[in-house]
């Protein structure tokens, strides 16, 4: 093994068990799902959800309504005695044992009463209520109206007005549903960027912090006393990069074992763009994106004097990483204005605006193609002068430098 | 074996290392002493390609610094800082690798070293759990771990107590004598006088003495005896070849003339003095640094 890899090793060590990464990766995947998942779970129908058994004692007349109702979301309903105190007992025996999920106890009269008892052990299922109410209310006019002599289809008609429903324009061609489309989309984007985001920025700062205390700590001689400067600095970037890269991993999995096997199975609909080609898409911004903020970062904790220097130095730095978020709705709504596409080619904002471009509706693929390139140029620059930088300034300690002063260290030889 | 010829460096004007020359061959133990500021770190630091000299050569085996060079080499800088938060075992396993060592052998030694210097019980501490004596020791082990050929110690003994200072002596004895080549700094003369076979003297980046010790203290040596004795020894002050003289009931120094034989005085005691005692005073290292430094100091600031 070389020595850049045995610096690396050590470093990839160290940062997997740092507490915040540990932290990190177990909770992107929650992040992606109840940023991505959340506004469907709020908004979903009633054909997703849970089946139940619902207890009925009496009430033969409303029996066939509800049945259907159920039977609709795959539920059913149990019969009770019809005396009401057996009812009663035999009903909060059942839910207490689990047997059932609700109980509706109707006398014989119960439509003429100002209010019915449904018991339920969690009285949460919220869906549930509103189609046992609407059933009941349903029955109960239906049973008015006869008493009143009035033909209830007309009663019915009385009560019909046609709902609304709010449209918003979104991506061409698929305007049915633009708003539940529109929030999939924010929000998986949302998700997306603030991994990519976190993960750069936690990264950037834990290698400028540690290449920070390697050189007040005075480490850095015992280390050039066995490797070169660039196999130091090469070295601490792979390493946390190939943690990163295990945790990008491990969301990737995770994410796709929710989207193929999770969503389905809880009667989930998940937006269609958190789908495994823009997981892929994730994990490709993110390889450019790392090393290039982490070379940045290791250069400027090389230049450094201590903490507050180096966050000093690295807010010019932290202003492109924050652009793109403050952004992030103009992004998604118009990926293809000039100042996204311009973002998109600029390397320092690149990998997080391209990654909002390709999941919000593909760019051609000479601007991917341009982008990436520019990327991967940049990337190589960024790395040389870093090492040029780092060579210098990880022995110069006693001063607090200028950035000016720090970046024109990369011109000596 | 490590070369410098001519070797200079200025820090923004100040001359910290001007013109020095040595050779630190194998099978010995050359120290680098001087006053705080004279220039013994950046020296080392030049031997060890952290910094380039401005002007001169450093060479090990004759040719310019190699990175391949670096598994021959073991290097403890003047500053103590291991990882603070890497475990003792561990942080020296990550120094053997980096030099190339295998695991197991690594293993093997690292036990030995810790049993050596007392610290098997510290192994699994993290390094910000020991004390700054014991952090020294694993750094030095970290530093001879991987039996290189040449061995740079900056100040190896600061901070040290007596017993650890004793330690380390002996552990460097016993490179020397393994055929390596030892070259350490320190501005404690008494550790160099312990162990030293060569020296240079540096000061303000200047060699002011260099060669073997034994040579170093001929001819840098007052020429004095001390007598412990019975009788009455008021005559010796009137001795012709006597310069100075400390004198008490039982005992007396003297300081003979540049070139007088301390036989000469033993012949003019004899049969006239119930001696004693007679010993001719080996100036120490201590005595010839302040001298040489003081007077050197002195002259430059008039």
């Amino acid at each position: 093994m070389n020595k850049t890899l045995r610096v690396a090793r050590h470093e990839f060590r160290t940062t997997a068990a740092n507490k915040a990464f540990v932290i990190i990766t177990i909770l992107g995947p929650f992040l992606i799902f109840g940023v991505a998942v959340l506004p469907t779970i709020l908004a979903r129908s009633n054909a997703t959800l849970p089946s139940v058994t619902l207890a009925l004692s009496g009430g033969a007349d409303v029996r066939p309504a509800l049945e259907a109702v159920l039977s609709a979301r795959g539920s059913r309903v149990a019969i009770l005695p019809a005396e009401p105190e057996a009812a009663e007992a035999a009903a909060r025996a059942g839910l207490l044992s689990g047997e059932y999920d609700g109980a509706l106890i109707l006398a014989p009269d119960w439509a003429s009463r100002k209010s019915v008892r449904l018991l339920t052990k969690t009285g949460t299922d919220v869906a549930l209520n509103g189609a046992i109410e609407a059933v009941l209310g349903d029955a109960a006019r239906r049973s008015h109206a006869l008493a009143s002599g009035i033909d209830p289809a007309v009663v019915q008609r009385m009560l019909e007005a046609p709902a609304m429903t709010v449209m918003k324009l979104g991506k061409e061609a698929n305007e049915k549903g633009a708003v539940e489309e529109y929030i999939g989309v924010l929000m998986t984007v949302m998700a997306f960027v603030m991994l990519l985001y976190m993960t750069v920025l936690l990264y950037g700062q834990l290698i400028g912090r540690s290449v920070l205390q390697e050189k007040t700590a005075k480490t850095v001689e015992i280390m050039l006393s066995s490797v070169s400067s660039r196999q130091l600095m090469v070295g601490k970037i792979l390493g946390p990069g190939l943690a990163g890269l295990i945790q990008y991993g491990v969301w990737l999995g995770l994410a796709l074992v929710g989207v193929k096997a999770l969503g389905p199975a809880l009667h989930l609909s998940l937006p269609s763009v958190l789908n495994s080609a823009n997981l892929i898409w994730l994990v490709v911004f993110f390889l450019p994106a790392y090393s290039l903020y982490a070379s940045i970062y290791a250069a400027l904790g090389a230049g450094a004097e201590d903490e507050q220097h180096l966050a000093q130095l690295a807010w010019p730095l932290l202003l492109f990483l924050i652009l793109p978020m403050v952004l992030v709705s103009f992004l998604v709504t118009n990926p293809n204005a000039t100042v996204s596409v311009f973002l998109s080619f600029f390397p320092l904002t690149s990998p997080i605006v391209m990654l909002i471009r390709v999941l919000v509706s593909p760019p051609p693929a000479w601007q991917l193609a341009l982008s990436l390139g520019l990327m991967a140029l940049t990337v190589w620059g960024a790395a040389v002068l870093a090492g040029k930088v780092f060579r210098v300034g990880i022995l110069m300690t006693g001063k607090r430098r200028k950035l000016g002063e720090i970046l024109r260290w990369a011109r000596q030889p | 074996m490590l070369e410098a010829r001519d070797v200079r460096k200025s820090y923004g004007g100040v001359k910290a290392v001007d013109g020095l020359s040595f050779v630190a061959k194998p099978g010995e133990i050359f120290g680098l002493i001087g006053p705080n500021g004279a220039g013994k770190s950046t020296t080392i630091r030049m031997a060890m390609n952290i910094i380039a000299p401005d002007s001169g050569a450093m060479t090990i085996g004759g040719k310019p610094f190699n990175e391949d060079d670096k598994a021959r080499i073991g290097y403890l800088p003047e500053e103590r800082g291991l990882y603070r938060k890497a475990r003792v075992e561990e942080i020296l396993l990550y120094l053997a690798a980096l030099k190339g060592m295998k695991e197991a052998e690594a293993r093997r030694r690292i036990q030995a070293w810790l049993n050596r210097f007392d610290l098997q019980d510290w192994r699994g501490r993290k390094i910000e759990e020991l004390s700054k004596g014991m952090a020294q020791k694993v750094q030095f082990i970290g530093t001879v771990l991987h039996e290189p050929e040449l061995y740079l110690f900056d100040e190896p003994f600061a901070g040290l107590d007596p017993i650890s200072q004793d330690l380390l002596l002996s552990a460097m004895v016993e490179l020397k004598e393994g055929g390596a080549t030892v070259l350490f700094s320190t501005h404690v003369m008494e550790h160099a006088e312990r162990i030293c076979d060569r020296i240079l003297l540096v000061n303000r980046g200047r060699a002011v003495v260099q060669g073997g010790l034994a040579e170093v203290k001929a001819s840098h040596g007052r020429n004095a005896v001390q007598v412990e004795f019975d009788g009455d020894a008021s005559f010796i002050e009137g001795l012709p070849f006597v310069t100075s003289l400390t004198s008490y009931p039982r005992w007396f120094e003297v300081e003979l003339r540049d070139g007088a034989d301390p036989d000469e005085l033993f012949r003019a005691l004899a049969g006239r003095l119930k001696v004693r005692r007679f010993e001719t005073v080996a100036p120490s290292l201590h005595k010839i640094f302040i001298h040489l430094v003081g007077e050197d100091n002195e002259g430059r600031a008039e």
